[in-house]
Parts: structure tokens; C-alpha cells; sequence
């Protein structure tokens, strides 16, 4: 009689104390699902590992042939970069010609959304170099961006070698090639030379930047 | 008065001195004529204007280094140029002939000077700008600046951080416990008691029944024990397959809250694929490099793991330069990097379709719908629990922007009824949002 109550007393301390510990923790297990085989791909996704393939002696690169052409897209930008210190093809650049020298108005608001998304951090809304990161020396980028509009060397830059330094990166700027493309890259050229001579774009900029960090 | 004018305090400044003695002349003016008066109020305004004038050059240092200098050079950190603290400790530059003459044209000055050829070719194939047109005063006032000592970090204000609430519910079951314990006993008494005295009154009590032979005792543990365990198998099995709240610690102690929320970058910057197709890019390495090339230090506000635990943000971003391959002593790659394999969080089965571009780019729906407040997590979790019931709900309740949207323009009726005011808006539901096949097939 007397064990059978110190039992039961004894479980219910015991359930009582599993139930409040369970109530909040970080849940670093993802848990597990009903059916593995319709929940796994079998086919190869993008970011799934490969490196099995390789063990099974199957060469597998994610990475394009130089100088491919995405479907729809433009071609690449002709020079290749300049190898240590040589600078002969960031000269030569200053010769290509911006396959987007006109832009109609709903490029242009693209333009200026890709500018916005990509360049604005560093470089400014209003392209005067004081871009949230740099916060006129407040910001965590130790130095300052280029001011696009202000410095003669990127007002008097021709196109070309903008292209040039938007692809292969230049001083502490980097490549701008994985995060957009040929043409995304001409055509946020384009809207920076419009602005550094004055220019609006054809509509007020009403486009909607859905993804913006609020 | 006038002993003061001739003997003005001796240890003043040149400038104070003349002020004072400008000063106390024009308070002695105050009993004279008007045009005497009006001239040393004059010369007083001049004399100020200079004294504040030598302060607004020497201020000019901060805004002439940022025009001019910043962008390659920082003070105490080697970029593109070298760092320019104790700048006049090295080479030649404590002669400032030679600084002038060097900042003016460095091609020309490195051709008379070893020093200087030398640095030419550590930051080759970088040269040197020239600023012809700095005077001697602003290349002065730029040196004073950089001389002078980096304001140190603000003080925490904050004091001692708050106190995490302490989760109160272990100790009110302990008393919960204790309660029901002395309840129990005290009941025991009181029976012992009833007891004790019907022997004492000579009442016949039958043998007591031990309560777990008690039917009516069996039974509502029978029922308790049913439903309890009942809403458990029920919300274990609808959660089988979920992972709301899934928050895997990552190969780098990432923050969204410090990237997106605090340094304000777009969602898109490293995420740019969402727009594009069917996934939100994981960014490559050299995506972060773009920043971190130059951001090799975390100085913001601390860094807290989930468990608690601190994160030192410096050492994450080193943890950034091995994978990248990248040394920042010599401010190169290496070559030698290797993928970070961060951990995916969202994970929707295989049998189920979803598109992001379809979502952000047509339907103009913001990050956050879905994943949360991800500009105020530090480590991100799941936010919405990804059901079919949650993502059929969504596609019932919201409108679409189908006006001025060119991939709506194929339907005709509801433009139409949308033109003629039978109807207000359109839901994704009546555009086929839930039919099986849009995302099953």
C-alpha cells in the first residue's frame, strides 16, 4: 500500500518535470517525416551535395564553359581579366561599346532597382559614395566608396571600362558578374552615365521594391 | 580696467590675448562715440572670424580625408594603399617638403626617392593618384587629422544587460506538487480521524476499498490518460514532416539581423535569385567577400547565440576569410578555399513544386510574408510552418496585383469584370492557385 503511493507520487514528479523541460528549447533537429521517398529528391538539385557522384567515378562540374551564353541572354563581355599587374585589357575596355546605350522607361525603372539592390549599399542611393555601409565614416566599411557623381575619375570613365570593373572587380570593389548578368551589368552602366549627366528617368521611379529590408 | 589692459594674463595665446585686449577696448568703447565704438565691434568680428576660422580648418582634416584620401587609404587599416597612422614615423614623410612634393605628384617623387619606389611596387598595380591642387594648409590639416587620436569606442551606457525572465513553470509545479501532497496527507487525517472515532462510537465501518481497485478512481484516469494521450498523438503526427521553428546552427555564426536590419542590405544583394527563378540564391563566398575584403572586424552590438552562449564577430569573419581562401595579411586569395555548407532550413518535400520568382516577381509578395521578421534574427529559424493548409489559406485570402501586371493579361473575363465593377479584386484561388497540379505534379 504505503510503495504504491510513493510510486505513483514518485511518476507523476517524474512526468511533470519531462513535461515542463520540453516546453521551450532551440530546435536545432529538424524532425522526422512520413514517407523519405517522396520527401528527398532522387534527381540532383541545385546546392544538393555531389560528392557521392565523384566516389562513384562521375565527374560532375557545376560550374558553365567560359564564355557561355545563358538562353536569352547577350554576349559576354569580350575581354578576359588582366593577369597581375598588367592593365592591358582595362585599358582596351575603355574601347567596348554599351550594347544599351537607349533604355525604354520600364528598363530604365530596372535599371534603377538593380542599382538600388546591388550597388546602393556602398556607392549611395543618390550615387554620391555614402551608402548606408559607409554612413559618411560611421558605418563599418573602413573607407569610402567611390563618389560616382563628384569624382572626375568615374564621370569621365567611358562605359566600357565601367564594364570592366563591374565584371572583374577593381581595388577593393569585387565582381559583380555572379550577381548579375551581362545585360543587368549594361544596363545599371547605362542608368549610372544618365545620372552622372543630370538625367531623370522617363517616369517617376513608382516601381515597387518588394524585397527591401525594412 | 586699465590694469588689465596692460598687464593681460601672460600665459594666453596669442590669439586669446588680442581678443582680450579687443574685448576689454570694447567695453571701454561702450562710454564713447558711436563711430569709435562701431569700429572695434568690427575688428572684433574679424578677430573672431579668424579664431574660429583656424578651428573650421583644422576641423576641414576630417572632410578633406574623406574627399580625397578614403578611398583607397583608412587610418589604421591597410586597404588599397597603406594605413596612414604614424605616417611621419616612416620614410621621409616626417619632412613634409617631401610629403607635399609626393602627395602632389607620386610618379615624379618616386623617381627621387627609394622610400616611396619601393611602395609603388608593394601596391603595384596600383598607383597613386596625385592631388595637384591640395594646398600646403589642407595636406597639413589631413596630417593633423589622421594624427589625431580615433575617438574611443562610446561607452556602454546600457550597464549591466537585462535579465533574461526566468522561466518561473519548473518552480510552480514543484508547489503544485507539494500543495497536492498536503492536500493528500491532510485528507489521509481527516479519514484516520472519521475513523478513530466511529471505533471510539462503536459504528461498523466496512474494509476500506484501496483506491486503485476503486472503479470510479479507474475510470477518470482511463479517460485523463485518452485524451491527454490522444492530443498528443494528434499534434505529434500533423507536426510529423514540419519544422516550424527549425534553427540549425550554422558553419558561420551568420546575422541577418546585423546584415539585413542594422547595415541595411537588400534581401536581394546576396539573395538576387528570387527574382530570377525558382531558388533564392545561397550566396557564393565571393559575395561576401564584396564587404569583407575590407570589413575584417565586427564592432557593432554583442552577439548572442539561442543557448546564450556569446559570439565574438571578429573571429566569425576569420572563420569567412579560411573558407574564402583569402589572407588578410597580405590582402590576397590564396587559392586555396572551399565551400561553407550551410545548413538549409526550409525544406519542402520533393512531391511539392514552388517557385520564388512566381511569387515575388509576379505576385509582388515581400520576403517577410513568408519567412518572418528574418531582418530581426540572428539565427535564422522557420518561421511560417509551410503546410499545404498555410499556403492554400494564403492563395484563398490574397489579392493579386492584376492590374498593369503583363503576366495576368490573358485573362480577359475578370479584367473586364474588374472594368465593368462586377468585381474588386482577384485572388490567387480564382487565377487556379488551388488547383492540384499548380504545384503537385
Amino acid at each position: 500500500m504505503r510503495t504504491t503511493k510513493i510510486l505513483i507520487f514518485g511518476w507523476t514528479a517524474v512526468l511533470l518535470a519531462g513535461f515542463s523541460s520540453c516546453s521551450n528549447g532551440v530546435r536545432r533537429d529538424p524532425g522526422s517525416i512520413y514517407m523519405p521517398d517522396m520527401a528527398y529528391s532522387r534527381a540532383v538539385e541545385t546546392y544538393s551535395d555531389v560528392k557521392y557522384l565523384n566516389d562513384q567515378g562521375i565527374h560532375y562540374d557545376a560550374t558553365p564553359v567560359a564564355g557561355t551564353v545563358k538562353r536569352g541572354g547577350i554576349a559576354v563581355f569580350p575581354l578576359s581579366k588582366d593577369q597581375g599587374t598588367d592593365t592591358t585589357n582595362y585599358v582596351a575596355s575603355k574601347q567596348v561599346a554599351n550594347p544599351y546605350a537607349q533604355l525604354d522607361p520600364k528598363d530604365f525603372l530596372e535599371a534603377a532597382r538593380l542599382y538600388r539592390v546591388n550597388c546602393a549599399i556602398c556607392h549611395g542611393e543618390k550615387l554620391d559614395g555614402n551608402g548606408p555601409i559607409y554612413n559618411g565614416g560611421n558605418g563599418p566599411y573602413p573607407i569610402a566608396p567611390k563618389n560616382l557623381i563628384a569624382d572626375p575619375v568615374v564621370s569621365k570613365m567611358p562605359e566600357g571600362q565601367m564594364m570592366y570593373s563591374v565584371t572583374y572587380g577593381k581595388n577593393l570593389m569585387g565582381s559583380y558578374a555572379s550577381q548579375m548578368s551581362t545585360r543587368q551589368r549594361w544596363m545599371v552602366i547605362h542608368y549610372v552615365k544618365t545620372m552622372q549627366s543630370g538625367g531623370k528617368p522617363a517616369a517617376a521611379p513608382a516601381v515597387t521594391d518588394t524585397t527591401k529590408a525594412k | 580696467m586699465w590694469i588689465l589692459c596692460q598687464y593681460p594674463p601672460l600665459n594666453l595665446h596669442p590669439v586669446f590675448r588680442v581678443l582680450f585686449l579687443i574685448t576689454i577696448r570694447f567695453l571701454n568703447g561702450m562710454n564713447q562715440p558711436k563711430s569709435s565704438l562701431r569700429r572695434s565691434l568690427s575688428v572684433y568680428l574679424v578677430l573672431i572670424s579668424l579664431f574660429f576660422g583656424k578651428n573650421l580648418i583644422a576641423q576641414d582634416g576630417k572632410a578633406l580625408f574623406q574627399t580625397n584620401c578614403a578611398s583607397c587609404h583608412a587610418i589604421n587599416k591597410k586597404l588599397t594603399g597603406p594605413a596612414l597612422a604614424d605616417l611621419e614615423a616612416r620614410g621621409p614623410w616626417a619632412d613634409r617638403k617631401k610629403l607635399y612634393a609626393w602627395i602632389r605628384n607620386p610618379a615624379a617623387f618616386a623617381k627621387t626617392d627609394e622610400y616611396s619606389a619601393n611602395l609603388l611596387k608593394e601596391y603595384s598595380p596600383v598607383l597613386m593618384t596625385g592631388f595637384a591642387s591640395l594646398t600646403d594648409q589642407e595636406i597639413d590639416a589631413i596630417v593633423d587629422y589622421i594624427k589625431k587620436p580615433a575617438p574611443a569606442p562610446e561607452a556602454k551606457t546600457a550597464g549591466a544587460p537585462a535579465e533574461p525572465a526566468k522561466d518561473n513553470s519548473f518552480l510552480f509545479g514543484i508547489l503544485a506538487l507539494v500543495l497536492a501532497i498536503v492536500a493528500l496527507i491532510l485528507l489521509q487525517i481527516n479519514s484516520n480521524l472519521k475513523k478513530l472515532s466511529d471505533v471510539k462510537e462503536g459504528v461498523e465501518t466496512p474494509d476500506p476499498i484501496p483506491f486503485f481497485k476503486n472503479k470510479a478512481y479507474i475510470a477518470t484516469v482511463i479517460i485523463l490518460l485518452f485524451l491527454v494521450g490522444g492530443y498528443f498523438t494528434i499534434q505529434g503526427a500533423i507536426g510529423l514532416g514540419r519544422q516550424t521553428n527549425y534553427q540549425p546552427e550554422q558553419p558561420i555564426y551568420y546575422s541577418h539581423k546585423v546584415h539585413a536590419g542594422i547595415n541595411q542590405v537588400n534581401c536581394l544583394y546576396c539573395h538576387g535569385g528570387a527574382m530570377e527563378g525558382k531558388h533564392a540564391n545561397i550566396p557564393s563566398v565571393n559575395v561576401c567577400m564584396n564587404c569583407h575584403m575590407a570589413i575584417n572586424e565586427y564592432k557593432g552590438p554583442e552577439l548572442v547565440r539561442e543557448d546564450g552562449s556569446k559570439v565574438n564577430g571578429t573571429a566569425e569573419i576569420q572563420k569567412l576569410y579560411k573558407y574564402a581562401g583569402w589572407d588578410p595579411a597580405t590582402n590576397k586569395y590564396t587559392g586555396e578555399g572551399k565551400p561553407i555548407e550551410w545548413v538549409k532550413i526550409h525544406n519542402l518535400p520533393d512531391h511539392v513544386y514552388f517557385n520564388h520568382s512566381q511569387h515575388t516577381k509576379a505576385g509582388g509578395v515581400q520576403c517577410q510574408t513568408c519567412h518572418g521578421p528574418i531582418q530581426e534574427m540572428g539565427e535564422v529559424y522557420q518561421f511560417s510552418n509551410l503546410s499545404m493548409g498555410w499556403c492554400i489559406n494564403c492563395h484563398r485570402e490574397t489579392s493579386v496585383k492584376f492590374k498593369d501586371n503583363g503576366f495576368y493579361s490573358i485573362y480577359e473575363k475578370f479584367h473586364n469584370d474588374i472594368k465593368n465593377g462586377k468585381m474588386d479584386s482577384v485572388t490567387v484561388e480564382k487565377i487556379g492557385g488551388t488547383e492540384c497540379q499548380k504545384c503537385h505534379y
